[in-house]
């Protein structure tokens, strides 16, 4: 039972650390509360002198909830200037106006 | 007395077939998508309005643009670009553009409204461009001007579960769109505080859109009838668009 508890909270911590530093929100909190109750777990299961690692690995786990914690509510949701969408705007606009002629001449020939 | 009645007459038509739709308006939303049940905030949305004149007319460009927040760019970057020209009164398009670049691909169409006929063409990333004409009705609209039409609509008179018929053109094709206004529900609406709203469901027919009453939009219950939130839902998932800023209204 403790090797089971042991396995799965190894790996959501694992996913935890990784959901944590791609762009997913709260979305990363999933793994990392997995991790944190099969870590504890893991601990109240293991005797005294196996306690280092489940410790370890709850300690990963509440670094990683914080960390979530402080991007969610610390980075701001920005879009980055974009030059080359910026063009694109400017060349569209400039092409619809010419093609709006283009469909008034049309209209005004019919 | 004539005159008394001919002014009502006149002001009734006027307030039903003239838009309050006005150049420089600015709507910013906040996209969030539905991931494992939570929502995480992924793009902005900004919906504008502007005056463009040619020679011998002068239309409202309508324009709604998706960009990916900064923190996504590198796992997936959308840049998406809907505009739409149309009669700043009556609110009829004569032309529609779509520019979208979706983590890689890239898609490119335009619409070209001519009374009843639309000539469209689209650019697909690595194939060759495609032309098509097709014959629509008289009161069709396209995606971006039909979201500002339905904000001419008057609600107020309107009783839950009632609904009112639309045309879209989409995917090169007519499409009907059913909207049911179901009451009224007081939501957020960004700097605009916590407003009264009309909450309105919309049905496509088109695999697009998924559900009965999973695509909502709530309208500010005033003369403005601003968007206030937007939720939808398409065979990949479910999202909202929260509106965060309202300038210009």
């Amino acid at each position: 039972m403790r090797k089971t508890t042991l396995i799965v909270a190894s790996l959501f911590t694992v996913l935890g650390i990784l959901f944590s530093f791609l762009p997913l929100g709260t979305l990363a909190l999933l793994p990392i509360v997995v991790a944190l109750i099969f870590s504890f777990l893991t601990i109240q299961k293991s005797e005294p002198n196996f306690k280092k690692l489940p410790k370890m690995l709850l300690t990963v786990s509440v670094i990683c909830f914080f960390v979530v914690l402080a991007k969610e509510f610390l980075v701001k949701d920005e879009v980055a200037v974009d030059k080359t969408f910026e063009k694109t705007k400017i060349e569209t606009k400039a092409e619809a106006k010419k093609e709006l002629e283009d469909l008034e001449e049309l209209e005004s020939l019919e | 007395m004539k005159k008394i009645v001919a002014c009502t007459l006149f002001l009734t038509f006027v307030s039903f077939s003239f838009s309050q739709i006005k150049a420089g308006e600015k709507l910013t939303f906040a996209a969030s998508y539905n991931m494992s049940g939570l929502m995480t905030q992924l793009a902005q949305v900004t919906m504008e309005t502007e005056t463009v004149n040619t020679e011998k007319n002068n239309y409202l460009h309508l324009s709604c643009e998706a960009a990916t927040f900064s923190k996504w760019d590198s796992f997936f970057k959308i840049r998406d670009l809907y505009e739409s020209y149309v009669n700043p009164e009556t609110l009829k398009p004569s032309l529609y553009k779509r520019s979208i670049s979706e983590g890689g691909y890239t898609k490119k169409e335009k619409y070209a409204f001519k009374g009843t006929s639309v000539t469209s063409t689209t650019k697909r990333k690595n194939m060759a461009e495609t032309t098509k004409k097709f014959t629509i009705g008289s009161s069709t609209q396209d995606i971006v001007s039909l979201i500002y039409k339905l904000r001419t609509i008057d609600f107020s008179k309107m009783s839950a579960g009632q609904t009112t018929s639309m045309m879209l053109v989409f995917d090169e094709k007519q499409l009907g769109v059913t909207v049911k206004y179901m009451g009224k529900e007081t939501v957020s609406a960004g700097n605009l505080g916590k407003k009264e709203c009309y909450k309105l469901s919309i049905d496509a027919k088109t695999d697009k859109l998924k559900g009965t009453d999973k695509n909502l939009i709530w309208l500010t219950a005033d003369a403005k009838k601003v968007p206030a939130l937007i939720k939808f839902s398409i065979p990949v998932g479910t999202g909202q668009l929260a509106l965060s800023s309202a300038t210009g209204i």
